[in-house]
């Protein structure tokens, strides 16, 4: 079955929220680039509010809104606190907003990733926590350009499981026909490889990492540039590297 | 201004312009509802209270990047509110059994009117929910059992088969021919706006 085709499949489920993270993590990061898919999720996504009116109406409390209000007013306009994103949400918005730093001018691309990362994942933190296995949350894990791309940054995605993750990169440098690069998960003196991938013309791709085993059990990763279909282990040049988890 | 008579979309622009009214405006058309889908799913009042604050309270944030080419106002806060639901049944494990509905225990309550409904826009109200309920019940009730779980209880795939001990691929399945069977009974009907 096709990767398009299997979404599709799975949007009903996805706008009424009853996906496992994997399913749902996959079908999100197939969104960002599926316009077909999006239409139709908008119209499950209708059926499910349409439900909401078969709904015994409940009425709240009747001083709900001025507290509301004084919320919105006591902290100003602009500085309501940021309230916690479902997982869901996090994801969607963060390879939304990835996609979209695409076409800013490279100047831009690093603070703005850094911006709406530690935004979303690092709230009310300034610096960046080393990741957690205990975290019980989705965790952004930076990778860092070296060698011939030191300019280049990525991040690796973990869900809060660690069973599955996504990787965005930025900034890389346009590699001929022939070669590909290949992300690897390190673990003592294993290198296991999580993804091989191409990047667009600014340098930029996302993608899903496959692991044999929970991303958690990995204590670093780093991206190689490989003969195009893969190698078994690294042979080329070091792109991107960054530490996971301890233990 | 009069915000009584702005569109949904207009009032989310003028939110996104600060406009605290506008998004009173938005509170007096879909507090109840938003605060009904809150509850029913996650059976504490005051748990329901908080996501319903919260979901307004992102409206007023986020009402810049609202698309209205993707959803209808209404939709795009009842998913917030379910996602906001969701999430906080899976991390706080509330499981509000004494609160359980199945779509079978719905019935057709008086509707209180919203604050400037006439009696016809009350009636069409009604009506509407009468014929959402109807497709419902005409749904198979195998389909209509996963659907409560998933859409009340928040429950995932895996988590509806463990319950109703059925294969997973079976849930799936019956999600998805659930949903698409609404679809087509519902596109004629819509949460107004």
């Amino acid at each position: 079955m096709s990767t398009h085709n299997h979404a599709l499949e799975l949007l009903p489920a996805y706008a009424l929220g009853s996906l496992d993270e994997d399913e749902a993590a996959f079908v999100a990061e197939h969104l960002v680039d599926c316009s077909i898919c999006q239409d139709e999720l908008d119209a499950f996504e209708s059926v499910v509010a349409d439900l909401a009116l078969a709904i015994p109406e409940i009425e709240p409390n009747g001083d709900l809104k001025q507290r509301l209000l004084v919320r919105i007013h006591g902290n100003g306009p602009t500085a309501v606190p940021q309230t916690e994103l479902s997982w869901r949400e996090r994801l969607e918005l963060f390879l939304q907003v990835v996609k979209g730093v695409r076409l800013w001018q490279p100047a831009l691309l690093l603070l703005i990733l850094l911006l709406v990362v530690s935004n979303l994942l690092l709230w009310r933190q300034v610096n960046w926590p080393a990741p957690d296995i205990g975290a019980g949350r989705m965790q952004a894990i930076p990778l860092s350009g070296t060698g011939p791309a030191l300019e280049a940054e990525g991040y690796l995605l973990v869900s809060a499981d660690g069973r599955n993750g996504a990787l965005v990169v930025d900034n890389l440098p346009i590699l001929d026909g022939d070669r590909e690069y290949q992300l690897w998960l390190i673990r003592n003196d294993e290198r296991t490889s999580g993804a091989l991938f191409s990047v667009d013309e600014r340098g930029y791709s996302g993608m899903r990492v496959t692991a044999p085993d929970s991303l958690f059990t990995y204590t670093a990763a780093g991206v190689t540039i490989e003969p195009a279909g893969g190698s078994p282990g690294p042979t080329g040049d070091k792109v991107l590297e960054g530490n996971l988890f301890t233990r | 201004m009069d915000y009584t008579v702005q569109d949904d979309e207009t009032l989310i622009r003028l939110v996104a312009q600060e406009r605290a009214d506008a998004l009173s405006e938005l509170y007096d058309r879909y507090g109840r509802l938003i605060f009904s889908v809150a509850y029913n799913m996650v059976g504490v009042y005051g748990t329901a209270e908080e996501i319903t604050l919260d979901v307004f309270q992102r409206v007023w944030t986020n009402a810049h990047r609202y698309r209205a080419d993707r959803a209808k106002v209404s939709v795009w806060m009842v998913s917030m509110t379910r996602y906001r639901a969701i999430d906080v049944l899976r991390r706080e494990g509330v499981r509000p059994e004494r609160n359980s509905i199945s779509w079978a225990e719905l019935t057709i309550e008086p509707i209180s009117p919203n604050r400037n409904d006439n009696p016809e826009a009350a009636a069409a109200t009604n009506l509407r929910k009468q014929r959402i309920r109807a497709a419902i019940a005409e749904l198979p009730i195998e389909q209509q059992q996963v659907l409560a779980l998933a859409y009340f209880k928040g429950h995932s795939h895996s988590q509806i088969a463990k319950i109703l001990d059925k294969p997973i691929g079976t849930v799936k399945t019956r999600i998805r021919l659930a949903m698409q069977k609404l679809r087509w009974l519902l596109k004629d009907e819509s949460i107004a706006t």
